[in-house]
């Protein structure tokens, strides 16, 4: 088990976002969060990634618990340091890229590596030339952020998430910042990475691309887990009434 | 008194005017920083009394604020302020543009995105690591036109140590000007100022231009 969030709670003022949601990810697995917007997928992730602070329940990664509950419900996250050793288990790709911007392409990918976790120059760079080279712009190593397509840019982003080799990778709406003919070179990396068994979690839009890649989707209304199952399942036969309903809105 | 003579002792002058503009920007622009950060503390008594401080610098005189540094000492606390003309007049000028560099430095590191914070902080950068790696240059690069705002102000504004009597180029400009009834050292004044600012100004737009490498 990767990753094992149990009965998280997350609520913006009065408004309760997560309502006791329980999600595990096992090692390999790819899977595809859907669901209408403010259903609370993004918070979901950014929950896991401790982007924010969970109001209840439980994280752990590779059966290390970063934060629980107490009985009498108070919320007990890690200190920072260790929290920071969490870290290295996964990696987050915004839908907005977040690429630095005064850094080259190749920076952007060996500075974490060198300066967070001590991995000498020679191997980073070797090592962000092998992913550069995988998401098919090596030749923009020496290039920055804005002399690049939306579309590269996302890709860099995912080659620097890569490049901590994490765990697991989450993805927050990862295409839909881009331009729609702009997608389809995105979601092609993120396939080749399911191919190869890396262990992500996708939120999305993309309903063709989360059947094809997922090996398990879910779907997310109002802050609950409606229903979930194998893609072949929650897509052509779900059983809940409110998934049937979000499907057809994208039949149409 | 010939022209030669006047410009040999005006040029004295000119090198104390450089030595408080560069002490100024050497003290004032790190001090600068120090204060932006404090702004920004969890500690709302560290807060109130820098958002006090940075009030009464802005909302008071800068000639009144070196006579209060000058003489204040003395008045205090019966001091000898014998020795204090320069120090006072560094010390008042540091405060000061310190106050107005912090409120430049808190517009550009506000003006950074929150996305920056989020990337460095899922790729397990420290909080030290993050401001100095990711948020500074960023920073650096956006105030720059400002900067370069403020430090042509400060050129100009060193002739304001004349109110201590310190014998900068301005000074000496109205002593020379008044004892041989002449109207060149004004004239040299001028075009010493000037011609400062202009290096300056050439100056910093390199640093921009050097900075162009990203947008």
């Amino acid at each position: 088990m990767i990753l094992e969030m149990k009965n998280i709670q997350k609520h913006f003022g009065d408004h309760e976002v997560l309502r006791d949601i329980s999600l595990s990810v096992d090692k390999g697995e790819v899977v595809s969060v859907i669901g209408p917007s403010g259903s609370g997928k993004s918070t979901l992730l950014r929950c896991a990634t401790f982007l924010e602070t969970i109001d209840g329940g439980e994280i752990s990664y590779m059966g290390n618990c970063a934060v629980k509950t107490k009985p009498d419900g108070e919320v007990s996250y890690v200190d920072a340091k260790d929290l920071r050793r969490f870290r290295n288990y996964y990696e987050l790709v915004f839908q907005q890229f977040n690429l630095f911007p005064h850094y080259s392409i190749l920076k952007n990918l060996t500075d974490a590596p060198i300066h967070v976790q001590g991995r000498s120059k020679e191997q980073a760079e070797q090592t962000a030339m092998e992913l550069l080279d995988k998401m098919g712009i090596a030749d923009k190593a020496e290039a920055y952020p804005y002399q690049l397509s939306g579309g590269q840019q996302q890709r860099v982003a995912i080659a620097r998430a890569l490049a901590m080799d994490p765990e697991i990778l989450f993805f927050d709406e990862p295409t839909s910042a881009l331009d729609p003919e702009l997608t389809g070179e995105v979601l092609k990396v993120i396939r080749q990475l399911a191919e190869s068994h890396m262990t992500m979690v996708v939120v999305t839009h993309e309903m063709p691309f989360a059947k094809a890649v997922s090996n398990r989707v879910i779907f997310m209304a109002d802050g609950v887990i409606v229903e979930q199952g194998d893609p072949e399942q929650v897509f052509d036969n779900p059983q809940e009434e409110r998934t049937k309903q979000f499907l057809r809105v994208f039949e149409r | 008194m010939t022209l030669s003579t006047m410009l040999s002792t005006m040029g004295v002058g000119m090198l104390r005017t450089f030595a408080v503009f560069s002490l100024t920007l050497l003290g004032s622009l790190p001090l600068g920083m120090i204060v932006a950060l404090l702004k920004k503390s969890r500690f709302a008594p560290v807060r109130l009394f820098i958002s006090g401080y940075i009030s009464i610098i802005r909302g008071t005189p800068l000639m009144l604020q070196l006579l209060v540094w000058y003489f204040g000492p003395f008045y205090l606390f019966g001091m000898n302020i014998g020795n204090w003309r320069f120090p006072a007049l560094i010390f008042g000028f540091v405060v000061n543009y310190a106050a107005y560099f912090a409120e430049i430095y808190r517009g550009g590191i506000e003006s950074i995105p929150v996305g920056q914070y989020e990337a460095a902080e899922v790729l397990g950068y420290t909080h030290t690591q993050t401001f100095m790696r990711i948020i500074l240059p960023q920073v650096v690069k956006r105030i720059m036109p400002s900067v370069t705002n403020e430090v042509i102000t400060l050129v100009k504004d060193t002739s304001l140590a004349f109110t201590l009597a310190y014998q900068e180029v301005f000074s000496l400009a109205k002593q020379i000007s008044a004892s041989q009834t002449s109207f060149m050292p004004f004239l040299i004044a001028g075009i010493f100022y000037f011609v400062a600012n202009y290096v300056v100004e050439f100056a910093m737009q390199r640093i921009e231009k050097w900075m162009d490498y990203y947008k």
